[in-house]
């Protein structure tokens, strides 16, 4: 685990869903990080963003916190919020301080993706 | 090591008791340090005779420091005669060690002698020295000649480049002023000075020659002699009627050792006495005889009376103050104010100082400044006392009086004895209480019904592996003083040491709120107690309880055989605990064992593990990431123990929540984590600890919020007891300790509860 080597995150674009990466140790460094690229690209205009878990052996309580401050921020701007690629126990983490409430865990980017992906109305419209 | 006497009055086989003390000098004497060494003695306590041994086992064991040994004695003459007997003396025994010939430091030989008899290698800085002798003698006044001789010591170290030692006697000194010349000038010279010296006093004097030498230094040790217990004071006493040949058994040794209170003096005195007389001390009348008549005319008879008479050189005053001190025992608190002395005894001023403060120094009375108390506590001073009260005081016929010491004296003495047994015999509540130590014990041994109908007929092993695994668990206080209730009760008196009140905290928290205050007692009943005895000791113990005037007070009665099931009602009601003798002996087996534990230690890097293959000990620096090199740590160990990998992660994440925590909740001074894993058979036990200042809120964060009900921050303790098995924070002295304990073969589902606290 390198918390400290990268000084931004890894993230991309698919449509109008940033997918941000997140380290493989979430801690306040790191999760600084995410919450700050999360506020970029909301700025940038995308309607929902996925943070993909891929990497990440180890969620301390600070990074937690911090993504507590992500859910707040995607909240406040409307737009859908995704976690994906969770180990089981990180997830378990998640679950018992209350970020599950807030926010919906995906198996993967595909799946993250297709949560995030706007359904069509009766109309044919889409919301 | 056995060796001639040469200073000593008896043979170093004889002088029991003091082994440990006698090894703290020679530790003393071998090393370099310019602090002192006090000997702080009880009046009669054998300091004297201590310092004369300490002087003789230095001798012989020729450690690079030169010992040199003065005792101020009662009959001494003017400063200047005392200046130069101490010159002489300190001459003679140098020249005598370096010459390893201890005939010369007590044989009578002339300053010339000396000279002659100095080694080659001396001979230059003696002759100088006794030179300078002979000028100050004929030139100086007496003040500056005294203190010239006092410094003759440390003037021929310097010269000969030797370490000198001072073994300085000032128990003489006792009843001088305080401002008297030959006080300041040895107080100045030998206690407030930068050299290494050892000083004995009487333990009440040695503050006041600190006070006359205006010394602010630092003590190395303070050695307390205090009387012999009641296993060395017979062994002495066996000792010396052995080398007297007086016939003795042991049952009247006790007896003589109880009346005498363990005092190497008089003991000594009673024994020489015995020889004298050519009485065998094999029954109660002949001890009891011989103990009167000591009192009335043989050396304690002398020593009181030498003292009263230095207190109180003039008759009427000095009859007056037997009057007063007699008067004063039979009142209830047996105090009086200085101002009612003071006009009773019509001395005014500095002599009426003097004397009140002799009378503290040699503890036959206890000044405070404002109140004087009589010492009744030492049984020969109070038969001294009132033996010569009846005589001198109230006229009555000295054959009367001696017949009525001799009655009364009889009539103790069984019950003197009763008291040794019962004393011997008691559990030692006082012990007991000040081993709790926030240590954690299993409940039931404050329970008596649950632990009889659990463990009734088990032995002793099986009840201890029981309660190895008993899971209700009772976190004792940390106790910093057991006060025997028999000393400071002012109304109804518990017989000593079968009532005591344990002052302390829980958990380690010096604060209001943890103060809490034990009282325990140890009552007699031949079954199990009745409710009706429960009940009257409960009554009696809350009675003790207002009078200690705490918010938070626990009860616990011990019975030798426990409690019937209607007591043990009246117990729960008061909530309070009772237990048999059994169970109050395996707490304390159970506490001796807790205090050897390596991890109930609070001290990292040696101090408290057992430094076994088992265990690791890690300290990083608090920063960022550092946790990580931790969680890898751990990880390591996890493995070697075949943890699984969720469970591993587990021990991770709570290790790193727990540097965490450290990190942003103690002011640290260190900035650094210790941390310590060990291996049991079916568990790993991480422990963290770092210096610094708690939150009072610590314990109970659980998350705070943010207002939108997401919690944000302080999630630490909640996750960590989540993830592992077993979770304790420990306050230590300076700073905090979390233990955190994960299972082998743990149910899975991690135990969610508050975390424990204890110290």
């Amino acid at each position: 685990m390198d918390a400290t080597g990268a000084t931004s995150v890894e993230a991309r674009c698919v449509g109008d869903t940033a997918i941000i990466y997140a380290s493989d140790y979430l801690n306040k460094l790191t999760g600084e990080r995410i919450e700050r690229e999360c506020k970029r690209q909301l700025e940038a205009g995308r309607h929902a963003v996925v943070i993909n878990f891929r990497d990440t052996e180890l969620v301390n309580s600070i990074g937690v916190s911090i993504l507590i401050g992500v859910i707040d921020v995607v909240e406040q701007t409307r737009a859908r919020l995704i976690f994906s690629d969770v180990n089981s126990q990180t997830a378990s983490l998640f679950e018992l301080l209350g970020l599950t409430k807030h926010v919906q865990l995906a198996k993967d980017e595909s799946e993250a993706l297709l949560l995030v992906e706007p359904k069509p109305n009766a109309a044919g419209h889409h919301v | 090591m056995t060796h001639e006497r040469i200073l000593s009055h008896i043979s170093r086989d004889q002088f029991v008791g003091r082994e440990a003390e006698l090894r703290q000098v020679i530790n003393y004497a071998t090393q370099t340090t310019e602090q002192k060494l006090l000997v702080s003695a009880a009046p009669n306590g054998g300091g004297s005779e201590f310092l004369r041994q300490a002087y003789d086992e230095l001798f012989f064991r020729r450690t690079h420091a030169v010992p040199f040994h003065f005792s101020f004695g009662k009959n001494r003459g003017t400063p200047a005669e005392v200046g130069a007997s101490f010159f002489r003396s300190f001459l003679q025994q140098y020249v005598a060690y370096r010459r390893v010939d201890p005939s010369l430091c007590t044989n009578p030989v002339s300053l010339r002698d000396v000279l002659d008899l100095s080694l080659s290698t001396d001979y230059d800085g003696v002759s100088a020295l006794l030179e300078s002798f002979e000028h100050e003698r004929a030139s100086a006044d007496a003040a500056s000649f005294l203190r010239f001789c006092l410094g003759a010591p440390q003037k021929l170290a310097a010269v000969c480049k030797r370490r000198i030692l001072p073994l300085i006697d000032c128990l003489a000194l006792a009843g001088e002023q305080k401002d008297s010349q030959l006080t300041a000038s040895v107080a100045t010279a030998f206690v407030g000075r930068g050299e290494a010296g050892i000083v004995a006093g009487l333990r009440r004097q040695i503050p006041g020659l600190k006070h006359a030498a205006d010394a602010d230094f630092d003590v190395a040790e303070t050695i307390h002699l205090d009387y012999l217990n009641d296993d060395d004071a017979p062994t002495l006493l066996n000792a010396l009627t052995r080398r007297l040949q007086i016939e003795t058994d042991a049952e009247r040794r006790d007896l003589v050792v109880q009346q005498l209170g363990g005092s190497p003096f008089l003991l000594a005195a009673f024994a020489q006495s015995a020889r004298q007389k050519g009485l065998p001390l094999t029954s109660y009348v002949n001890c009891q005889l011989l103990y009167v008549d000591e009192l009335m005319g043989g050396r304690m008879y002398r020593h009181f009376s030498n003292l009263l008479g230095q207190i109180a050189p003039q008759a009427q005053t000095r009859r007056t103050l037997l009057r007063i001190l007699y008067e004063s025992r039979s009142t209830e608190t047996r105090k009086a104010s200085v101002w009612t002395w003071k006009k009773r005894l019509g001395v005014e001023g500095t002599e009426f100082e003097r004397m009140i403060d002799t009378l503290h120094v040699h503890e036959l009375a206890n000044s405070s400044g404002v109140t004087i108390e009589l010492n009744n506590e030492a049984v020969v001073w109070m038969d001294y006392l009132t033996a010569q009260y009846r005589m001198e005081v109230a006229g009555e016929a000295r054959a009367l009086t001696v017949a009525n010491t001799r009655v009364n004296s009889l009539k103790r003495a069984p019950k003197m004895m009763t008291r040794k047994y019962r004393r011997a015999a008691a559990l030692g509540l006082n012990d007991l209480l000040s081993r709790f130590n926030c240590q954690e014990v299993a409940a039931s041994l404050f329970d008596y019904q649950k632990f009889a109908a659990a463990h009734s007929g088990v032995e002793t092993e099986a009840v201890h592996a029981a309660l190895d695994a008993e899971a209700d668990i009772v976190r004792l206080p940390q106790v910093v003083s057991a006060v025997d209730y028999s000393a400071v009760a002012t109304s109804d008196p518990t017989e000593e040491g079968r009532c005591v009140i344990g002052y302390g905290f829980e958990g380690g928290d010096y604060t209001d709120e943890s103060e809490i205050v034990w009282i325990a007692a140890e009552i007699d009943s031949k079954l199990e107690a009745s409710a009706e005895l429960t009940s009257e000791w409960c009554e009696r113990l809350e009675r003790i309880a207002r009078e200690a005037k705490s918010h938070q007070v626990k009860l616990w009665l011990v019975s030798p055989e426990g409690f019937s099931r209607e007591a043990a009602e009246v117990l729960k009601k008061r909530n309070a605990y009772g237990s048999s003798r059994r169970q109050a002996e395996l707490l304390r087996a159970r506490l001796t064992s807790e205090l050897s534990k390596p991890d109930s230690s609070s001290s990292f890097g040696g101090g408290g593990g057992d430094g076994g293959a088992d265990e690791y000990e890690m300290v990083i620096p608090m920063g960022t990431d550092t946790e990580l090199i931790a969680a890898h740590t751990v990880e390591q160990i996890a493995r070697r123990i075949n943890f699984g990998p969720e469970a591993i992660n587990q021990i991770k994440l709570a290790l790193v929540e727990a540097c965490i925590n450290a990190t942003e909740h103690s002011l640290s001074p260190d900035r650094k984590i210790y941390q310590r894993f060990r291996i049991e058979s079916d568990k790993l036990v991480v422990t963290v600890a770092s210096r610094g200042v708690v939150p009072a809120n610590m314990l109970t964060q659980n998350g705070e919020t943010n207002g939108n009900g997401k919690s944000r921050r302080g999630w630490g303790l909640k996750l960590i007891r989540s993830l592992m098995d077993e979770v304790e924070f420990v306050r230590v002295d300076d700073g905090t300790q979390l233990r955190m304990t994960k299972y082998l073969h743990s149910s899975g589902s991690p135990p969610v509860g508050s975390v424990q606290q204890k110290s």
